[in-house]
């Protein structure tokens, strides 16, 4: 019977966290638990207490102020008292607490009590910093370390108390409340621990080796990292791989593709907390954390359901990738010949007069790849000339000038010579009528090309 | 539940405002000038219409009492051109808080008028709002001394020229 909650008159759920105490006060009056004439007053003390308040934001300096601050002031104010009115167990001892207490005191206790939250949440954030996950993830940093300290840098909460100031770009896994100003900064740093917290079970190097699965240039993209990690650590539990370095076998996408297929929404959650159970005990993660976890399965499971549907299960259960060990070549340009000797080859063969002179000069006196490249851009030759050359070339020397010379976009052409952009050209057209396995082939040997030496 | 910052623009404010300003007399009034509380009431309208008209909102007496107290012992002042002087300075003032970007306190914007006022612009409210405050709010707004002018600027090119110049 201890368990058994007092019925109250207006339901939590009608109410906004965001404008917490305008809609009160609006439930309240359609409650019937406040009449015209207090509602009124309770408007007069806000206004009273904006006038206050601009008073001090004028330094009393000025009798006027622009209607926009004004209203900010006014959103700051309510913000505030929003803030304290939250801690009431139900909206009806909120109600009674606006009546009892009176505008003035319940500003100063949520003044209080946002000063109370600024200090535990700047505590997580220092304690988050210390425990970041080791990530090249560009977005990750910049938001939980510089976005986080820049908004409390900015956040006044004297006169702006329901600013956020920033954008808070990294996303978290939980479609987050609608919170204003250290209300919303305190949920998403409670979001980023727990995601930090279940993330630090695994090896950073593995992180990345499954972050890599995800796509190989991870570090530039805006992406939740928990996302992959969790459901990768289930993908493991259910297809027998290795939970602990996050890694499953090929073969898994297939079993967990059979598990899945036909499966309700609600059929794949419980398969989801079963799975859960067993990885909270093997990985032996806390109580506040289980939950959390727990709290993102729905997600996940939307996720598996489409993902089942348009059959890119692959895409939700990442395997990882190991770019380190892809095979890379490197070729060599070789060494340019003397500057005078270029010189006096170059133009024989622009004064050349067939084709067939032309080519038999490069061959006899052109021995790096380095000086035909110069010769390609320097000897005005027509397109069929430079085709016909680059068809004497072998596959290594093209796929080393197409890796060079990419087709330009519009906007790089700009920064190209005309020769430049005709060798670019010339290059694609000799591609394009190749065999497809040809080019296929010539794709990867360009992909695989790291560097270069000239 | 929308809070209307006009509750605040309500009759029992104005009629403060009007008392307030009607209070203003016992000092104008050795100066030859005198409002009637129909000429305070319609002060007052004019307050609200330009506060309105400028996107602002002004708690407590405003300033109608503060510029009639500064005014009050300019030779440019008469029975004649009191109440409409008034009319036009308040407009002036709401309007040059927004341009000057609230750089300025109330008192220090209406010295800076009244000084305008009785001095460089002899008694033109023309000149007042087109010249000397648009001069003010543009050396506010570029981070410049109030009382900057680019004829200072001009001299010192004309001096370089002269003596320096190549």
């Amino acid at each position: 019977m201890g368990d058994v909650e007092k019925i109250s008159r207006i339901k939590g759920e009608t109410l906004s966290s965001e404008h917490y105490f305008q809609s009160l006060l609006e439930q309240a009056y359609m409650a019937k638990m406040l009449s015209d004439i207090q509602l009124e007053k309770i408007q007069f003390d806000c206004l009273s207490l904006l006038a206050k308040q601009t008073e001090r934001y004028n330094s009393g300096d000025s009798s006027s102020i622009r209607v926009e601050e004004a209203q900010n002031l006014l959103a700051s104010i309510m913000f505030t008292i929003g803030v304290w009115l939250k801690a009431y167990p139900n909206p009806d001892e909120a109600v009674a607490a606006v009546q009892k207490d009176g505008i003035y005191a319940l500003y100063q206790n949520g003044r209080e009590r946002i000063d109370q939250l600024l200090k535990s949440t700047k505590m997580l954030h220092s304690s988050i910093i210390g425990n970041l996950v080791q990530t090249k993830n560009v977005f990750y940093r910049s938001t939980i370390v510089d976005g986080i300290k820049g908004f409390f840098k900015r956040y006044y909460p004297e006169f702006a108390a329901q600013e956020i100031h920033i954008t808070a770009d990294y996303p978290v896994h939980h479609q987050m409340e609608s919170l204003l100003g250290i209300e919303f900064i305190q949920k998403y740093l409670e979001c980023i621990n727990y995601e930090n917290l279940f993330c630090a079970q695994f090896s950073a190097e593995d992180v990345h080796h499954l972050l890599c699965g995800y796509d190989e240039h991870y570090e530039q993209l805006l992406f939740n990292i928990y996302e992959p990690v969790l459901s990768a650590a289930i993908g493991c539990i259910l297809s027998g791989g290795d939970v602990h370095r996050l890694e499953m076998a090929p073969s898994s996408i297939k079993i967990l593709d059979d598990l899945f297929r036909g499966k309700t929404r609600t059929e794949i959650v419980e398969i989801l907390i079963e799975t859960v159970g067993q990885l909270i005990t093997l990985l032996e993660l806390t109580e506040p954390l289980k939950r959390y976890i727990s709290d993102s399965l729905p997600k996940i499971a939307e996720l598996i359901e489409n993902a089942v549907r348009l059959q890119t299960l692959d895409r939700v259960f990442i395997l990882p990738k190991y770019p380190e060990n892809n095979t890379k070549l490197i070729f060599s340009f070789g060494e340019k010949m003397d500057d005078e000797k270029y010189r006096k080859i170059l133009e024989e063969i622009m004064q050349c007069r067939y084709l067939a002179d032309k080519k038999a000069l490069i061959k006899s006196e052109i021995h790096s790849l380095a000086d035909l490249e110069d010769i390609l851009l320097d000897a005005e030759l027509n397109e069929e000339e430079t085709l016909s050359i680059l068809s004497e070339l072998n596959p290594a020397e093209i796929a080393a000038l197409v890796k060079k010379y990419p087709m330009p976009s519009a906007l790089d052409r700009y920064g190209l010579r005309e020769s430049q952009i005709a060798l670019c050209e010339c290059l694609q057209k000799f591609l394009a009528a190749l065999p497809v396995e040809q080019q296929d082939l010539m794709k990867q040997a360009v992909v695989m090309l790291d560097s270069i030496e000239e | 539940m929308a809070f209307e910052l006009s509750l605040f623009g309500g009759a029992l404010v104005e009629k403060q405002a009007v008392n307030e300003v009607m209070k203003c007399n016992d000092l104008t009034m050795k100066f030859g000038l005198v409002l009637t509380e129909v000429q305070a009431l319609a002060l007052v309208e004019t307050r609200s219409f330009a506060l309105k008209e400028n996107g602002r909102i002004e708690f407590g007496g405003g300033v109608i009492d503060k510029i009639i107290n500064k005014f009050c012992d300019s030779p440019y002042l008469s029975m004649h051109n009191y109440e409409e002087t008034l009319h036009e300075l308040l407009e002036t003032f709401y309007y040059y808080k927004n341009e000057t970007l609230d750089l300025m306190s109330d008192d220090d914007l209406i010295h800076y008028m009244k000084n305008a006022f009785d001095g460089i612009c002899q008694g033109s409210l023309e000149l007042l709002a087109g010249r000397e405050l648009y001069k003010l709010a543009r050396n506010l707004r570029y981070g410049y001394a109030p009382d900057y002018s680019d004829d200072t600027i001009e001299l010192d090119e004309d001096e370089e020229d002269e003596y320096g110049g190549c």
